[in-house]
């Protein structure tokens, strides 16, 4: 997913929306397997992952005439189109959140790799995340895994206190602050 | 702590922060239902919800990329095609009159009015140097509604309505454009319905190819954003004739 990758979106969609499959093809080519990690990573079993990508993808074809380019980058309602499918199938599905000890070590490595991924120590960051990065980087520790863990993972509010260990009124407002200073930092 | 954090939450920091939750992915299913329904509704809204689609999106690149199974697309373009043949016989309302309108921008529609509005320009304004068409055709049933007309060397373009149109009284016409590459759309000013605008264009870039030009329903003074936040009244996209 380099940053200059000099494939128009925006054009791809409008194609789409004149009924050419090539570039819901070409979306697709390119797109696919980012597009499944983020599912995955909401979702979190794999064949409920590619149900929710092929419905996202038959959406994104049947909406692709209403996305409106003045309005916002098509990379970006792509993604959103595929992120959205995700948390409602997972808010639908009511996920059970485990319980168990083998689950809890799980919870307990998923968010010490929330913590590693949003470090952003310049010397590691493998991705560039722009001003959004500084942004989270000026952020409380806590407030930014509990916004990651939520954006990333699609946790509740209720899974990220279960994970975090932390009261659900604590994890409420820590999200609630963190997401007014990301507004403020980034307007 | 910020000293934000006392200020007691407006109506707009409330609807700002249920935007945010919803991009964030922290509601529940209700509340998600209820978010998207009103979303269609409520402009801002929905403006608040792209702002944060926006500003989160670069987390995307923190997921690891997982390739999907040979079959997945065997699926998706299965689906496609079933979806597709219906579509070319039906006449629903939604984002199949979008499909409508892009496919008639392509094809012969769009010619045609292209060719219709490119006589009625001659009639109009008989400037040699017309270098730039845009016909604005409605997105449900691509009626063209107004022609955009410039000379590439004239600093100015003008609207021309084709018909009449009614706005309510406490709405407003807003024009807007956008070149392939600018960051956001630029406000051309308000239009009244029926009359012709003349539209300086000395601080923008000269026009392109493909530039898209809309007209938006805005409240009575204009959209109170730097963009559009009503409905598509109008839309096309800049043609070059010579």
């Amino acid at each position: 997913m380099p940053a200059t990758d000099p494939f128009d979106h925006d054009a791809a969609l409008a194609a789409c929306a004149r009924g050419d499959r090539q570039a819901l093809a070409q979306i697709y080519g390119l797109e696919g397997r980012y597009l499944l990690g983020v599912a995955l990573r909401i979702v979190r079993q794999r064949q409920s992952a590619e149900d929710v990508l092929h419905d996202a993808f038959v959406s994104i074809w049947q909406r692709a005439g209403s996305f409106d380019p003045a309005r916002g980058a098509g990379r970006g309602w792509i993604y959103s189109v595929v992120r959205h499918a995700a948390l409602n199938w997972v808010r639908s599905h009511a996920r059970e959140v485990p319980v168990d000890e083998e689950g809890q070590a799980a919870l307990e490595n998923e968010v010490a790799l929330a913590r590693h991924a949003t470090q952003l120590d310049p010397a590691e960051t493998r991705v560039d995340l722009g001003r959004l990065e500084a942004c989270l980087e000026r952020l409380e520790a806590e407030r930014r895994e509990c916004i990651v863990l939520a954006y990333l993972d699609g946790c509740s509010h209720g899974e990220i206190a279960q994970r975090t260990q932390k009261p659900l009124g604590t994890v409420k407002s820590w999200i609630q602050r963190g997401m007014r200073s990301l507004r403020e930092c980034m307007a | 702590m910020n000293p934000n954090d006392t200020t007691p939450p407006s109506a707009d920091d409330a609807l700002d922060a249920l935007a945010g939750d919803y991009v964030l992915g922290t509601l529940s299913a209700t509340t998600r239902r209820e978010v998207e329904a009103r979303m269609r509704r409520e402009p801002a809204l929905r403006e608040a919800v792209e702002a944060w689609e926006e500003r989160l999106h670069p987390l995307v690149a923190l997921a690891e990329p997982v390739e999907p199974s040979p079959a997945l697309w065997r699926r998706i373009d299965a689906s496609v095609s079933a979806a597709a043949a219906p579509r070319r016989t039906a006449s629903r309302t939604g984002w199949w009159s979008s499909l409508q309108l892009w496919r008639g921008l392509a094809g012969a529609g769009f010619a045609a009015a292209a060719l219709m509005a490119a006589v009625l320009v001659t009639r109009i304004e008989p400037a040699p140097a017309t270098q730039f068409i845009v016909v604005l055709v409605a997105p449900q049933d691509k009626a063209p509604g107004w022609v955009v007309q410039a000379a590439a060397d004239a600093r100015r373009l003008s609207l021309t309505p084709l018909g009449s149109i009614t706005v309510p009284s406490d709405k407003s016409l807003q024009f807007w454009t956008k070149a392939d590459g600018w960051r956001g759309p630029v406000s051309l000013g308000l239009v009244t319905p029926g009359q012709t605008l003349q539209v300086p264009l000395d601080k923008l870039p000269p026009l392109e190819p493909n530039q898209l030009f809309e007209l938006t329903l805005e409240p009575a003074n204009g959209s109170p954003l730097d963009r559009p936040t009503g409905p598509i009244q109008f839309i096309g996209r800049a043609v070059k004739v010579l």
